[in-house]
């Protein structure tokens, strides 16, 4: 099992952009413990807006004047869209704090999210849609 | 670290004017007792190795009991592991190993709720480690199937029994088999789809 962040050594200086640096995770965001806005969800799956995708044009880019490290590794690693729970791991962060760092990048309009599909199951309503779990059971029988 | 499965949508040319569209996402939840197989579970159907993330439990505001002479924040975390699999370009399961101590689950909403369903492991050995996995599901309504894990090559009883020590719905799926084994991995997914279908025709 790998040790809980706390617990790792804090002087680990091979990674300038902050995977490998330890503080504490609400120094990274600033203090703040809550996300401006909850809806995320550990599956909301993000993307790097098109502009930035590119690491040219990224550059060139004045939105990322100001981001932090882990906000830089989370445009870099959205490239592809990647869900909450991905982009955490990926960081070794907590997902709350992750998901405050998300909020930023959305709310600069340099990265988008897609909530999960609705798994509705309010009573009487006739349960899941069907069309959706046959795509599902195509998509698992070539597992 | 985490690995990414390539995606068959093309690299976007940033010229093209047409957002790369992400897929939507389902979730599915493996849970069982403490040591039943949940992360070699999900590791055998991922297309990745299975992740782990952490997650700080809040107290609630109320209706916790025992978390006592602690602040009223950031008491505990649990981690859980959790895999994927793409489904299409436009669908992806993500599959996640629920944190050992079910008590703990009804405080962690966002992992349960819009849950698709859940798989159930169990051990023959020791069936009452799943006991809390089973009434959880049932409590929250999410539909589930029941794997008996064969793990060690053993299955001491029949499934009639495991059933009725577990007392199982009739309809719930249960299907025995080694949780090592890709093929059954598969089925027990395809069979909780078909409960799933089942459920939805009802």
């Amino acid at each position: 099992m790998r040790p809980h962040w706390s617990e790792l050594p804090d002087e680990d200086e091979d990674d300038e952009y902050g995977a490998g640096t330890m503080v504490r995770p609400y120094t990274i965001t600033r203090g703040r413990t809550a996300p401006e806005h909850d809806h995320l969800t550990l599956i909301t799956l993000l993307t790097t807006v098109e502009e930035l995708a590119d690491p040219v044009l990224a550059a060139r880019s004045s939105g990322l004047r100001g981001l932090q490290p882990e906000h830089r590794l989370i445009l870099e690693r959205c490239r592809r869209p990647a869900a909450v729970a991905e982009v955490a791991a990926g960081l070794d962060l907590p997902v709350s704090v992750t998901k405050i760092l998300l909020g930023d990048l959305i709310a600069q309009g340099l990265l988008r999210a897609r909530a999960p599909i609705s798994v509705a199951r309010a009573s009487g309503d006739g349960g899941l849609d069907l069309g959706l779990l046959t795509a599902v059971r195509e998509g698992l029988r070539r597992l | 670290m985490a690995r990414s499965a390539p995606l068959p949508s093309s690299p976007s040319s940033p010229s093209s004017g047409t957002a790369p569209v992400a897929p939507a996402a389902l979730k599915i939840l493996i849970a069982g007792g403490f040591g039943v197989g949940k992360t070699t579970l999900v590791g055998t159907v991922s297309e990745v190795a299975p992740l782990r993330t952490e997650e700080y439990l809040t107290r609630a505001s109320e209706g916790v009991d025992d978390l006592s002479g602690v602040d009223n924040k950031e008491t505990t975390t649990v981690a859980l592991d959790f895999g994927r699999i793409t489904i299409s370009p436009e669908l992806v399961i993500y599959l996640f190993g629920t944190p050992g101590q079910e008590r703990f689950w009804f405080m962690w909403n966002d992992l349960v709720n819009g849950a698709l369903g859940g798989i159930v492991i169990a051990d023959t050995r020791r069936l009452d480690s799943s006991f809390a996995s089973i009434d959880f599901f049932e409590s929250r309504g999410i539909p589930f199937v029941v794997a008996i894990n064969c793990f060690h090559g053993e299955n001491t009883r029949s499934v009639a029994e495991v059933r009725a020590a577990l007392d199982l719905d009739p309809q719930v799926p249960m299907l025995v088999g080694d949780v090592r084994v890709r093929t059954f991995g598969r089925d027990l997914l395809l069979a909780l789809v078909d409960h799933l279908m089942e459920l939805s025709a009802a």
